[in-house]
């Protein structure tokens, strides 16, 4: 029982040196890791004025220096890297085991951002099987994406984390990271890893051996992240199809409003110097055992871009709204479990007493039942900048928003859904063969089926009452 | 609170335990003695009478149970500006008591915070602030004069949204002393704005957007008020039952954003009235009750003069349900994306068959549309949505008037008017054939099996053989048949055949236009790509030309009218190197 083991990763450095700069590399694997990373980082460049072709925007400098924020012309180097040029160039590595989709971004309006280093591809894709992406065709491709690793992380002065992004579901996504996150634990053991991950959705499915791969990725990553936070693409499509009006969501949809909430999460990462660690110190407070580490993710408010200004929702509304099911971005009931940690990171025009009314208020008004072993409730964080939308895009422009991370018990939910669909297919041995036949053996199959029912035994015995 | 005793209460807007109201009368109410106030509140609900009392009327009320009478010392006539401001960001308890931060314990756990101390730090900077939120803070007035520009010049956008401002005078007093105001939201204030144009004074200079949504404002008004607004690019008046009553001229040239939603009294009469602002590139008339709109200044095919920059037009939430709504929208020269979500027209659940039909149509008909219900329209998507537009409403066209042959080609003027861009379309992909029109049969057998006409030149008779196949027959398998049938070697069979589309029997001489040589592998009917035609549908019959020797060096030997509907006979010689003519 791994439960109450505290992995190694959890010693974090907490201290904050104002000399360094607490960078974070961001990784993009697989088609979906990709996609997100190219709505994420076109959003970051609209919020700090950076323009497609990597140079600040110098009206919107000018801004800043009449505000007198020094703090803000170099925290989002966090993020960026300046060149001598002017330019700032992102702190991420794109990878894929086939070449269309870097192709988009080779081809795509923020081209000239990137270094073509930092877009890596192989020949030969992954064929969403997890056998190929870790093993086959993944180990081809290993070595050349850890020296560009090696090479993002020695431009760095302290670098603090890896941001991962991928999904369960696919081939690259689930094989190799899996791969990758082993070389990446060994190699830069104490740096924090987390995670953005796409959950396979319970009714929409790409892949019909999305179970294998989700449940062989969870089994052979969870020694190696910190924290994943999860979003599904029935969840995400169901807000953009209700709530954003969009007739038939495409993935350009919906990876907009994941980069919404990924930003909202980095942004006390990206903004003044002296909270940038923050991320981190609600890490400490959401993963309670190493285990334990796969938070919900829920976003407020979603308004469509054509009702802009008709609602102003305060941040009771915000914070109420975040207690909603069609706000989750993962499909589960949390009524049905309990919180461990509950993060609220607020952005925008935010009173900090508006705050504290906000949540006394959801507490009277919903049933939110924390685990009666945790001390403390909710964690707040306030951010100053309201968030961006893309012009054009389909959220409406905010003057605050809120993202929740919250630990809950219920997300068991969500892996049981999984594993049941695992069990189907694995009783049969059906699609075995395309695992068996790249060097797969079938006890990595049971091994990770038994480790998922022992994190789900896990889920189940901390939301127990002692 | 403040002064209550004289006429100048009238007219200003107050709240009471939550309720916003506006005072419309003060004085004695007999026999109750005592200064008493008149409101009208802004919820019909709250109130209990229509102004009147004991038979005397103190005050009207727009709702019979709209009036209240209330003591005076239980209104709020809300506070300044630069008070809310200090109220809102800077903490009451002052400097003194920052080191210890109050500690908020919900249930029995306390709820831990970061970065309040420095976000309350920065905040109560007013000074710094630029863009600041005065929501439901009760402010009514600007205070002092010079108090604001003083104390916070650098706000760039604010939102005085259910305040109590109750005139326009109000507003520009406080943005006088913003130099940056960039972004106002004044809504849900129930603003008195002047009836005379204001006198220019620069205040707005630099205002980009403006938020009017609730005020009640009035078209008129808002063209009195708009010369102010130079640079003004974002107008939204939202719910303020708007009737456009005239033309803008020379104000509002820069918007580029105008939202009218929830006004239920716009008619198409009242959008050509802006339909002339140069720059106006976005419009939304959801809920607006709007059901048509034509442009008379355009014929049909042609693109009209009005709204020359429109990009994006949302019409959801409206009582479309015909047509020629989106026919005319082919009309706009520059509409790329278009919104038009649970109108009759479109009122089918969204995943089914008929919600993807309307889509397709709207697709097709729209020439340039980019995006459609937020959904981009893909070269690949826009090609099958015209391609079936093409055929669904080909038998129409036929009945029309239309026909294959250009010169013959003449459509009725309602065809034309339901369907604006069939006749471009049948440019783009050619004109449908007859054979397109036939209805699809329910999958037997029988309704599988083409007739094939079957015509052996060698022969001095000519003699038609008629047979019934399967169209997924190859003709790898007609010719074994063939050949077992007419007792030639299957090397030596040569199978030619033409559609009415290729050629017509007048021009064939002139133009031996090449007939498609039917290769073994390819399935009847085999797909022509000559002239545009990509497909025959499945039940067309083909005549099929049959040479028993190889040798023969002639291009068109015979010209054969089978059927009315033209088939033509080809024969070929089958040599390889066939050049046309």
């Amino acid at each position: 029982m791994t439960l109450l083991m505290l992995s190694k990763n959890t010693c974090l450095v907490l201290t904050y040196n104002g000399l360094f700069q607490r960078e974070c590399l961001s990784i993009h694997i697989g088609q979906a890791g990709i996609q997100i990373g190219d709505a994420c980082w076109e959003l970051y460049c609209l919020e700090h004025g950076i323009q497609p072709d990597g140079i600040l925007l110098d009206s919107k400098q000018h801004q800043l220096e009449n505000a007198n924020m020094e703090h803000m012309s170099t925290s989002f180097n966090t993020f960026f890297c300046e060149t001598r040029a002017g330019n700032h160039v992102p702190r991420a590595l794109f990878m894929d085991l086939e070449p269309t989709v870097i192709d988009g971004i080779r081809t795509g309006k923020y081209r000239s951002l990137f270094h073509p280093e930092q877009l890596v591809s192989g020949k030969e894709d992954a064929a969403n099987n997890y056998a190929r992406g870790r093993y086959s065709v993944g180990s081809e491709i290993i070595d050349l994406v850890l020296e560009r690793i090696r090479k993002l992380a020695e431009q760095c002065s302290g670098l603090q984390g890896f941001l991962i992004f991928r999904s369960f579901g696919g081939g690259t996504g689930s094989g190799f990271t899996s791969l990758l996150m082993e070389q990446l634990s060994a190699e830069y053991s104490r740096k924090t890893k987390l995670e953005f991950a796409v959950y396979p959705a319970p009714r929409i499915s790409t892949a019909v051996v999305e179970p294998y791969n989700s449940i062989l990725t969870t089994h052979s990553t969870i020694e190696h992240l910190d924290c994943a936070f999860m979003v599904d693409n029935e969840a995400l499509y169901d807000i953009c199809h209700h709530k954003l009006g969009v007739e038939r969501p495409s993935y350009a949809n919906i990876n907009r409003l994941i980069g919404q909430v990924v930003s909202s999460i980095t942004a006390s990462l990206r903004f003044e110097g002296p909270l940038n660690v923050d991320l981190i110190e609600f890490q400490t407070n959401l993963v309670p055992y190493p285990r334990i580490h796969f938070p919900m993710t829920t976003f407020a408010p979603i308004i469509s871009a054509e009702k802009t200004y008709h609602v102003q929702p305060s941040v009771s509304d915000i914070t109420a709204a975040c207690f909603e099911l069609s706000n989750q971005l993962v499909k589960c009931n949390p009524q049905l479990g309990k919180y461990m940690a509950c993060c609220l990171l607020y952005r925008g025009d935010v009173i900090p007493k508006d705050v504290n009314a906000a949540i006394a208020a959801v507490k009277s008004r919903n049933s939110v039942q924390f685990v009666d072993w945790c001390p403390t409730g909710f964690k707040v964080g306030v951010n100053n900048h309201p968030p961006e939308v893309m012009p054009g895009g389909d959220l409406a422009k905010l003057r605050r928003a809120v993202c929740m991370l919250s630990n809950t018990t219920a997300i068991v939910e969500a892996w049981a859904r999984l594993d049941h669909k695992f069990d189907l297919m694995y009783a049969k041995r059906a699609f075995l063969h395309w695992y068996i036949q790249e060097g797969m053996e079938q006890g990595e199959f049971s091994e990770a089926r038994e480790d998922l029912a022992a994190l789900e035994k896990d889920y189940e015995e901390v939301g127990h009452s002692s | 609170m403040s002064d209550t005793g004289t006429s100048d209460v009238i007219g200003r807007r107050v709240e009471v335990n939550g309720e916003l109201a506006t005072v419309r009368f003060s004085g004695i109410v007999p026999p109750v003695a005592g200064l008493w106030l008149g409101v009208e509140w802004d919820n019909p609900e709250r109130g209990k009478h229509d102004g009147s009392h004991e038979g005397t009327v103190y005050f009207k009320c727009r709702h019979p149970t709209g009036g209240s009478f209330i003591r005076p010392n239980k209104v709020n006539f809300g506070i300044d500006f630069l008070t809310a401001v200090k109220n809102r960001y800077i903490l009451e308890d002052g400097p003194e008591e920052d080191g210890k931060e109050q500690v908020v314990v919900i249930g029995n756990k306390p709820v831990e915070t970061i970065g309040f101390d420095s976000v309350i730090k920065q905040q109560s900077e007013l000074s710094k602030l630029q863009d600041i939120s005065l929501r439901s803070c009760a402010v009514s007035g600007a205070g002092d004069k010079g108090g604001i520009a003083k104390a916070c010049p650098n706000i760039r956008k604010i939102d005085l949204s259910k305040n109590l401002l109750s005139s326009w005078e109000e507003v520009i007093c406080i943005a006088d002393q913003l130099q940056h105001l960039e972004v106002l939201n004044l809504s849900e204030n129930k603003l008195k704005f002047p009836s005379v144009s204001p006198p220019l004074t620069g205040t707005f200079s630099s205002l980009k957007v403006l938020v009017l949504n609730r005020t009640g404002i009035t078209w008129a008004e808002v063209l009195q008020c708009a010369s102010a607004w130079p640079v003004l690019e974002e107008l939204y008046l939202e719910s303020d039952n708007i009737c456009i009553s005239e033309r803008p001229t020379d104000v509002l040239q820069m918007v580029k954003l105008l939202d009218l939603s929830s006004n239920q009294s716009i008619d198409e009469n009242q959008l050509f009235l802006i339909a002339y602002l140069p720059r106006l590139e976005q419009l939304i008339l959801s809920n607006t009750g709007i059901s048509s709109i034509h442009f008379p200044d355009a014929e049909i095919g042609c693109k009209t003069s009005m709204f020359p920059s429109l990009q994006y037009l949302v019409v959801n939430d409206n009582r479309i349900s015909q047509w020629s709504f989106i026919n005319e929208l082919e009309k706009l020269q520059r509409l790329q994306a278009l919104s038009c979500l649970r109108n009759p027209l479109t009122a089918a659940s969204p995943d089914s068959k008929e919600a993807q039909t309307t889509r397709q149509l709207i697709i097709a008909k729209i020439g340039q549309l980019k995006t459609l219900n937020k959904c981009e329209v893909l070269p690949e998507e826009r090609r099958g949505a015209e391609l079936d537009y093409r055929k669904a409403f080909g038998s129409d066209w036929k009945k029309a008037g239309g026909h294959q042959d250009p010169d013959k080609n003449r459509p009725s003027e309602d065809f034309l008017a339901a369907h604006p861009r069939f006749q471009l379309l049948c440019l783009k992909y050619g004109a449908p054939e007859d054979a397109e029109f036939q209805i699809q049969q329910p999958f037997m057998l029988k309704n599988q099996l083409l007739t094939l006409k079957i015509k052996y030149l060698n022969e001095m008779d000519q003699k038609v053989l008629e047979k019934q196949l399967p169209d997924s027959m190859t003709v790898q398998k007609v010719k074994g048949l063939l050949s077992r049938l007419l007792k030639v070697p299957v090397s030596e069979l040569q199978l030619s055949y033409e559609s009415p589309k290729v050629s017509c029997p007048a021009k064939c001489k002139a133009n031996p236009s090449s007939p498609l040589l039917a290769s073994d592998s390819s399935c009847l009917p085999v797909t022509l790509t000559a002239n545009g035609i990509t497909c025959l549908p499945g039940s067309v019959p083909v005549v099929l030309f049959l040479t028993g020797r190889v040798h023969r060096t002639c291009f068109v030997r015979s010209v054969l009218i089978l059927s009315p509907s033209t088939f033509v006979l080809i024969l070929d010689a089958g040599q390889r190197n066939y050049t046309r003519k």
